[in-house]
């Protein structure tokens, strides 16, 4: 968290309204009180520690590829209700990567002037004369900074106290030390006292008298003073020391504790007391002051502050005794602590009221949204027309985003990710500003960078392929590439159409060329209808190496069978949470089953004792002629609840895949192919949760039962072995079968910021494999079964295991990419 | 050749008038039955003397052989008519390849019979194996399971046991009858293992056993006719043997598409899959779809939610 780059993302907010109705509103709250804006107490400097500490990494489980880097600025918020917080994602067009979030504290009204601008500060001063914080400017650091910026000399003798009218106003002083009197106690008060955050002058500061008097006059009408001075005294080198003797507010005693929502209300005119008024008149006033105030505070809404939290509070009143002003300010912290910690970082706590009776009432501009913004920018930053169509925007927006609800950081980041994973713009802002119209009202802005909707690229390369006698000729050199468009964004509501041509060799494409064509559908069901289904529709090609030719321990190298699918593809994905969901479709393809050199194969070969190889193994295709074609149903649904738990995946998931033939294609292929996977994660041990805790060990069982009736082509055979059925073997290495069952558990235990774990793998092909055409299972000489276990370590994304296969009894190091599970 | 026109049987004038006389009677004996033609398989290892069996029965040098050159490379029919009476023998090549029973060869065997005896019956088959191995091993168990597995079990029904170079003198201490029967005896116990008969079910499975010599050395006797150190002349034996088994009141094997193909599992279960296919809508992805319902409902807001 770099609070260097603050001052870049700090935005100038004119929030002189806001000061203004603070400073009237203190005259509406009546009550008591020698001072007359006795509940202003109000005021902000937002701790920064508080906005920071809600910023913890919210990263989402099974979040997008992406890193975020949040580059946050906290930076005190200004004393207007209307802090502001700007998020800010950038992502570069190309590099897709970057991922940043701009924390900005709003500046206050008096901040404005107050620093090196001079010339409003007066007025502005005048106004936010209640508070008793005040920021400088960057501009006013940045000034005082300067090393050319000499000060002055007091010119006087040492050691001698002067009157604050008596100091010249042509000069600049040097503060060298501040210094707080409590006449009352008659010490001094510590610097971590929370008065030194109310004056806006440090020691080693360079100040001209207007800006002591100004600073003076802050602190006399922020409330918390029944009394206080600011003397300075001459030091021998120049240099003056301030002392700033006080008489603390206090007030009777309290025993009720009323916290309540004052955003949004109407503010009522103060009236002027009059100075000739008799004492009648004036228990008239303050009657009708009261009853205003009550009927103020019926007015108000309910706040969200908890039940517990307010009777920590109470608690705090009741220990103190009498209410002081620095208690006070502890109750403003420690609601404000709770709202900044909840994520409601424009909360703040505007004014105490009711002083001097039993009750204190906490009054609070949560910050309700009174309006919700979507803007698109152009590439300058000018706001333009967009593309998008706004319900797509607003449904990705939380409900706590909404009219009417009270402002959270965390539901602005969840809109920013939630936007973000529409992979339409290239940057988005989600920026809360104050509402001017509204007085305590935030405008949530969200501001939009839409990406170019048509793209396409083309990428080439070179290949040499050794040609006769292993040396490069001319006619070897191949040029190969890639041949990509895409149109997002249609119409709008984010359909997209996208195409690539690859092939390693665009002079003879036929050999190999992977081609897809897919046009993707979202909000099938309308965009306002909450049911989120997307249609897809691809034209695609792959191709493979078919594991069921594959040799078992012992057996020499198995001739590869190669298999092609070409063909096309619809469906309908309805998603239901962010990882579960339901896929059906239909599929229609062609396969082609190849060997080694690109020949059509109908049958899988073997090499013959005698060392020749021999081209009548196990069929290939179901039709026998290497060439198939199908059409076929396919249904996935997906139910999957894991979350991340302190960096440890905990829940569970299930995957039923279904593929129904309709016998429809060569051969008529009437199946059912089915496969069930079940995974649970098991946590081991209650943890806490948070940043920065040990995760949970955890037992992860995992069961896949596959089978098929009816016709089953070899390429459909289910195949036992590989890394990601039974480790330690490798692909197909156990069998391929129309039945199998695989088993495994793993125990991971957390060590460090990684784990360790230990693993049992079974895999069995239920006495199946005779069952699919040819025996290729026996034909290749597999056991059909096997089992494996070992141990490993996760270094990253890489997992480091040593697998022992029992069938051989040997063990093996392998690295791996990725999860098992 | 296996495709040519059935030949008439003329190779049978050459045997001695004796065993001539023999085979008539027993021709005639199944022409009685009812039976026109008799179909023979002759399986085994390679280089047991399956082809040289052959060519003794019909009386000529129909299938080559050769001391050293291994191995019939395919199956071959002979088949000879006498006076309406067919006899088709089919020679086969050896089952063992590399030390393991071969698919391949099983394949190209069951392939022939259902290019040419498709829709017939076989009526006996010969298991032939060697008199002057001492040993019964695995690979002997395998043949016969590959055998059964391809064929079914109810061929050990029409089957007999040919052992060849039954002319040798036994090991000391054994007298020729002993040596042959415990010979036969363990033999016939691993054909009872490979075929997975059990032991009650061994009465119903009277497996003969013949023995062959085919060798020219052959002793014979006064009428010319090739005997066994017994004293038998071996090939009326052989032959008589076979007319029993083909008329020991048990089917003979159909030859279908089923036992060509072995049983095909792509069309088991066929007619359940729409009741599968119903069971796992309802069963399956409805309650996983009430899971996620359930999931749904129990997600953990956010505080702020």
């Amino acid at each position: 968290m770099s609070s260097s780059a603050a001052p870049a993302h700090l935005l100038p907010l004119t929030s002189s309204a806001a000061s203004r109705r603070r400073c009237s509103k203190s005259s509406a709250t009546a009550s008591v009180s020698r001072l007359h804006s006795p509940e202003s107490i109000v005021q902000s400097n937002l701790p920064s520690a508080a906005l920071s500490s809600s910023l913890q990494n919210p990263k989402p489980s099974k979040s997008p590829p992406f890193l975020l880097n949040y580059l946050i600025s906290p930076k005190s918020l200004g004393p207007s209700a209307a802090s502001c917080i700007l998020f800010h994602l950038a992502k570069p067009v190309f590099s897709g990567s970057g991922y940043i979030f701009n924390f900005g504290g709003g500046g206050g009204g008096g901040q404005g002037g107050g620093g090196g601008g001079g010339g409003g500060g007066g007025s502005d001063g005048g106004e936010g004369g209640c508070f008793w914080t005040r920021i400088f400017s960057p501009a006013a650091i940045a000034k005082d900074d300067e090393p050319q910026q000499e000060w002055d000399s007091h010119g006087l003798p040492a050691n001698i106290v002067v009157q604050l009218n008596k100091l010249s106003g042509f000069k600049k002083y040097k503060v060298s030390e501040i210094l707080f009197l409590d006449r009352r106690r008659g010490s001094t008060v510590g610097t971590e006292d929370s008065f030194f955050e109310m004056v806006s002058l440090r020691p080693g500061g360079i100040y001209t008298k207007a800006q002591l008097q100004k600073e003076l006059e802050t602190l006399a009408t922020c409330g918390m003073f029944e009394k206080v001075d600011l003397e300075t005294k001459t030091n021998p080198d120049g240099t003056i020391s301030i002392t700033i003797p006080f008489l603390e507010s206090t007030w009777q005693s309290a025993d009720r504790f009323r916290c309540i929502n004052v955003g949004l209300m109407p503010q009522s005119k103060p009236i002027e007391m009059d100075p000739d008024m008799t004492e009648k008149e004036r228990l008239e006033y303050y009657r009708s002051q009261e009853k205003d105030y009550r009927r103020r505070i019926e007015r108000s809404r309910p706040c969200l502050l908890p039940i517990p939290v307010q009777r920590e509070i109470l608690q705090m009143l009741r220990q103190q005794g009498k209410v002081s002003a620095r208690l006070l300010q502890r109750i403003r912290d420690r609601v404000q602590q709770w709202y900044h910690e909840n994520g409601y970082a424009c909360a703040q706590v505007v004014n105490f009221g009711n002083l001097n009776t039993k009750e204190v009432v906490c009054e609070v501009v949560e910050g309700d949204i009174t309006q919700l913004v979507i803007q698109f920018q152009d590439k300058l930053g000018n706001i333009c027309e967009g593309n998008t169509q706004f319900p797509v925007i607003k449904r990705e927006l939380p409900k706590q985003l909404r009219q009417g609800q009270v402002f959270n950081i965390e539901a602005g980041k969840q809109a920013l990710r939630n936007i973000n994973s529409l992979a339409l713009f290239s940057n988005i802002e989600v920026n809360p500003r104050p509402d001017e119209k509204n007085e305590g009202g935030i405008i949530v802005e969200v501001k939009l960078k839409e990406l170019e909707q048509k793209s396409a690229e083309v990428s080439t390369e070179w290949s040499i392929v050794p040609g006769r006698g292993g040396r490069p000729t001319l006619a070897s050199i191949q040029p190969g590439g890639t041949v990509s468009f895409e149109h997002r964004n249609i119409k709008g509501l984010n359909r997209s159409l996208l195409g690539s041509v690859t092939t390693s060799n665009f002079l003879n494409p036929q050999d190999d060329l992977a081609f897809k064509l897919e046009y993707v559908h979202p909000y099938l069901d309308g965009v306002y209808n909450p049911r989120n289904r997307t249609f897809r529709a691809s034209c695609f090609n792959s191709r493979k190496l078919s594991p069921v030719f594959t040799g078992g321990p012992g057996i020499e190298e198995v001739p590869p069978i190669w298999v092609d699918r070409a063909g096309v593809k619809a469906n309908i994905t309805e998603n239901f949470t962010r990882q579960s969901k339901f896929t059906y479709g239909l599929v229609m393809e062609e396969i082609t089953t190849r060997d080694e050199s690109s020949h059509i194969a109908a049958n899988g070969q073997r090499v013959l004792p005698s060392g020749g190889v021999s081209a009548d193994g196990p069929p290939t295709t179901l039709s026998g002629t290497g060439v198939d074609r199908m059409a076929f149903l396919q249904a996935n649904i997906t139910r999957d609840n894991t979350k991340f738990l302190n960096g440890a995946i905990v829940g569970e998931r299930n995957v039923f895949q279904l593929d129904q033939g309709l016998g429809i294609g060569s051969k008529f292929p009437f199946f059912n192919r089915h496969q069930l996977t079940v995974t649970r994660f098991l946590q081991l041990k209650q943890v806490e949760e948070g940043a920065g805790k040990p995760p949970p060990p955890v037992l992860v069982l995992h069961g896949h039962y596959g089978g098929c009736v009816g016709d089953l082509p070899s390429y459909d055979a289910f195949t036992l072995g590989g890394p990601y059925s039974v480790r330690g073997y490798n692909m197909g290495e156990l069998g391929a079968a129309r039945n199998i069952l695989e088993l495994a558990a793993e125990l991971r235990i957390p060590i460090r910021n990684t784990h360790v774990y230990v693993f049992a793998e079974h895999g069995n092909d239920l006495g199946s494999s005779k069952d699919v055409k040819g025996n290729p299972t026996e034909v290749y000489r597999r056991m059909g079964h096997g089992s494996s276990y070992g141990a490993g370590v996760k270094l990253g994304l890489v997992r480091a295991e040593y697998a022992v296969d029992q069938n051989s009894g040997t063990g093996a190091i392998f690295f791996r990419f990725g999860e098992r599970f | 050749m296996a495709g040519e026109l059935v030949r008439e049987w003329t190779a049978i004038q050459q045997f001695p008038a004796a065993t001539q006389e023999k085979l008539v009677d027993l021709l005639g004996k199944l022409k009685n039955q009812d039976v026109n033609t008799l179909t023979i398989l002759v399986m085994g290892k390679g280089g047991v003397g399956k082809s040289s069996t052959v060519n003794s029965i019909i009386g000529e040098r129909v299938v080559t052989v050769s001391a050293f050159q291994a191995e019939t490379p395919r199956p071959v029919m002979v088949s000879r008519s006498r006076s309406g009476f067919t006899l088709n023998i089919i020679d086969t090549p050896g089952l063992v390849e590399g030390g393991y029973v071969s698919d391949q060869v099983l394949d190209t065997i069951k392939s022939f019979l259902g290019r040419f005896l498709l829709n017939k019956t076989i009526d006996v088959l010969l298991y032939v194996d060697r008199l002057d191995t001492y040993r019964v091993d695995n690979l002997d168990k395998q043949i016969v399971k590959a055998i059964t597995d391809s064929f079914g079990k109810e061929i050990w029904h029409k089957a007999m046991v040919v052992l060849t170079h039954a002319q040798l003198s036994p090991p000391d201490a054994l007298s020729y009858e002993e040596f042959f029967s415990k010979r036969s005896e363990s033999l016939l116990k691993c054909v009872r293992q490979g075929a997975r008969i059990s032991k009650k079910d061994a009465k119903n499975f009277g497996i003969p056993v013949a023995l062959v010599e085919n060798s020219g050395r052959c002793n014979k006797n006064e009428h010319d006719e090739k005997i066994l150190p017994t004293g038998t002349p071996w090939i009326p034996n052989l032959v008589h043997i076979i007319t029993d088994v083909s008329l020991n009141g048990k089917s003979g094997i159909l030859v279908d598409q089923k036992l060509i193909e072995g049983p095909n599992a792509n069309d088991r279960g066929k007619v359940f899959i729409p009741l599968i296919l119903a069971l796992q809508y309802f069963f399956v992805i409805k309650p996983i779809q009430k899971w996620i319902k359930d999931d749904v409902a129990r997600e953990s807001r956010p505080a702020w939610d």
